[in-house]
């Protein structure tokens, strides 16, 4: 085993905020840290040529008329200056200021440095200016930078987490996958990626514990039912076969033959939940393995025969309309199947409705007439029936489905015109 | 006529006998694997009755056993295991019928007078009641030498009575009996009526006695 790996908490999202905000935060800072820079360097500059400027001028050791003349030249030749006389001495002022200028023909920001030169005695007050970038220009170049890296960042954040993050949850993707085709009934754990990072590999570990426990738990089960059933089956013959010789008895009254009738009924009711609750288990223990070839229309005839004395009696008007349909499956699931929902139509069809058997294209249509929908997410679960009017053991749709879904049958339910359908596609 | 109960179950085997012994059968009880065998040994019956999960043994041995000594006693196996599977293996082994617990004793009168008729008559399978004559193999009925014509179903219940001679069925012995598997599906039995109904008209016409009677609307009985 390789050294384990640490699993990086992995999100892009709060990285490219925080990334964004700093930088956002730094276009002002680069801008005032820029623009000090540039302001303290060029008034040190001017001080320095105001200190040059009166040594120069006062080392001359010119009279006062060429000082005057001097300056004057200066001041009209040499750009960024301005001389004027004045009269009593001034503090010096640094200072910024943006106007037209129209040598360039703009508007353009200069820095200032107003201060006092005495040379033979005269004082003067002297500007010295210096063009520099103005403000906004600067904060524009140095935005534009940081907007061009905060793009150049994001791509490659975006770029680089997709790479890493795929990667990195390999071994996720694949439990998810595996863990998708498990299936309880088939009694099998599926198999797990290994794993050499330490979550994932805890995550495979609970995962398998959790599988096999959900097995163990649902073999016990299914054991339970299927023993509970067939102990059940002793009893229930003892009570079946007293109660038939109870009905021997010459001394019994009319109102105790009806109390013998409905015993019989409960009696017959629990035989068929019981006998269902066994099938059922048969099933789910993959019984019933030996497939044939089926001539489902034949099959699905015969089935309905059966009933014909049912819809006689409950005066239900039915109808079939079969074509022939080779299939391949277990004989006795499929008759089971096909009786369980032609059992399900008969029982809930009012007297005078109507029952309708389609079989084409593969398709088995089951409809029979009925005041309203019914609730299907609940329909095909065990025990679900919606009433207690019926005598159903709440467990032949189950019985339906469980079979469909072992051939990858199609098992659905609908409503329509006052109908319910129930449908198989093979 | 001898018959044999190896069942474990004191309830289940007491009501069979009592069931069976106001039919005029002479019954005996096993309740182990090693009883059962000893008796089949000892002695022939004209049907036994065989339950598979015995204390001691599997029924299916005993059942082996019988046909290896080439014996003809009549065998319905009675089982709780009522899967295709064990239905297959006792009906290969040579058993003569399989009914699966619970079931109702009409049905299992019914069956071993079928069983019992079969072995006993041979080609010649007649039942005679009364006025009343039934050709087993060509399936025909007559009553005072007449004809009657009766449906698959009415024959069916026919022979069930007569298999259930003075005793009262219960109306869903005779549901069942007549539907078979999808009759333990329906709480309704109501069509039983309307078989027996003209089961009794068709009889009645040909001129037998009024042998069949209702009980109080729920059960039915076979006077002969």
């Amino acid at each position: 085993m390789g050294r384990m790996k640490k699993l990086l908490d992995q999100s892009l999202r709060p990285l490219v905020i925080y990334a964004f905000t700093v930088l956002v935060i730094s276009i002002p800072v680069y801008f005032l840290i820029v623009d000090w820079i540039w302001e303290n360097e060029l008034d040190k500059h001017h001080h320095a040529i105001r200190e040059k400027l009166e040594k120069r001028l006062t080392r001359l050791s010119l009279p006062d008329t060429a000082v005057d003349n001097m300056i004057a030249a200066l001041d009209k030749v040499q750009p960024g200056f301005s001389f004027s006389e004045t009269a009593a001495p001034r503090p010096d002022s640094l200072y910024t200021v943006i106007r037209f200028d129209s040598f360039m023909n703009d508007r353009e920001q200069f820095r200032c440095l107003t201060t006092d030169i005495r040379v033979n005695g005269k004082l003067y007050r002297v500007l010295v200016e210096t063009n520099m970038e103005e403000i906004d220009e600067t904060i524009l170049a140095i935005a534009a930078a940081t907007v061009f890296f905060i793009t150049l960042l994001l791509i490659g954040f975006i770029y680089l987490n997709r790479k890493t993050a795929l990667r990195i949850w390999q071994p996720f993707y694949d439990t998810l996958a595996s863990l998708h085709t498990f299936r309880l009934e088939t009694g099998k754990a599926v198999p797990l990626p290994a794993s050499d990072v330490t979550e994932f590999a805890d995550l495979n570990a609970s995962l398998d514990s959790l599988m096999q426990g959900s097995l163990a738990s649902y073999r016990q089960q299914k054991e339970f039912t299927e023993n509970a059933s067939h102990e059940l089956q002793t009893p229930l013959a003892i009570v079946k076969s007293q109660l038939d010789m109870l009905l021997q008895s010459q001394s019994l009254d009319a109102e105790q033959m009806r109390i013998v009738e409905q015993v019989y009924q409960a009696i017959n009711r629990v035989s068929r939940i019981n006998k269902n609750l066994l099938l059922l288990a048969r099933i789910e223990h993959a019984q019933f393995e030996e497939n044939g070839q089926l001539a489902l229309d034949q099959t699905l005839a015969a089935v309905a025969a059966q009933f014909s004395d049912r819809f006689e009696n409950n005066a239900v008007h039915y109808a079939e309309n079969i074509e022939p349909f080779p299939i391949e499956a277990n004989p006795v699931l499929t008759e089971i199947l096909l009786t369980n929902l032609l059992v399900n139509a008969v029982r809930y069809t009012p007297a005078g409705g109507d029952v309708r058997v389609h079989l084409r294209g593969g398709k088995l249509t089951v409809s029979n007439t009925g005041p309203t929908a019914l609730q299907a997410e609940n329909l095909f679960r065990r025990f679900a029936q919606a009433s207690g009017e019926h005598a159903g053991s709440g467990l032949g749709l189950a019985i339906a489905r469980e079979i469909c879904e072992r051939y990858g049958w199609q098992i659905g339910y609908d409503f329509a015109d006052g109908m319910h359908r129930f449908s198989v596609r093979f | 006529m001898k018959i044999l109960i190896i069942e474990d179950e004191p309830g289940l085997a007491e009501s069979i006998g009592a069931y069976l012994a106001a039919q005029d059968y002479l019954c005996e009880y096993a309740t182990t694997w090693a009883q059962a065998r000893e008796k089949v040994e000892m002695y022939r019956y004209d049907c036994i009755l065989l339950d598979l999960m015995l204390p001691g043994g599997d029924g299916i041995d005993i059942l082996e056993t019988l046909k290896k000594q080439g014996q003809q006693d009549g065998v319905i196996i009675i089982s709780a295991k009522g899967d295709y599977e064990n239905k297959i293996r006792g009906l290969h082994a040579g058993a003569d019928d399989y009914l699966v617990k619970p079931f109702h004793l009409p049905e299992l009168a019914a069956r071993i007078y079928s069983v019992i008729r079969r072995r006993n008559f041979g080609n010649h399978n007649h039942v005679v009641q009364n006025e009343l004559k039934v050709d087993l193999l060509s399936k025909t009925v007559t009553v005072h030498g007449s004809l009657i014509v009766l449906t698959k179903k009415e024959l069916d219940l026919l022979l069930f009575f007569i298999g259930n001679k003075n005793r009262v069925i219960a109306k869903s012995a005779l549901a069942e009996h007549l539907s078979g598997d999808i009759a333990d599906m329906f709480d309704n039995h109501d069509f039983v009526y309307a078989h027996v109904k003209n089961l009794k008209k068709k009889l009645s016409e040909a001129g037998y006695g009024n042998y069949l009677k209702t009980i109080y609307g729920t059960g039915y009985k076979w006077e002969g």
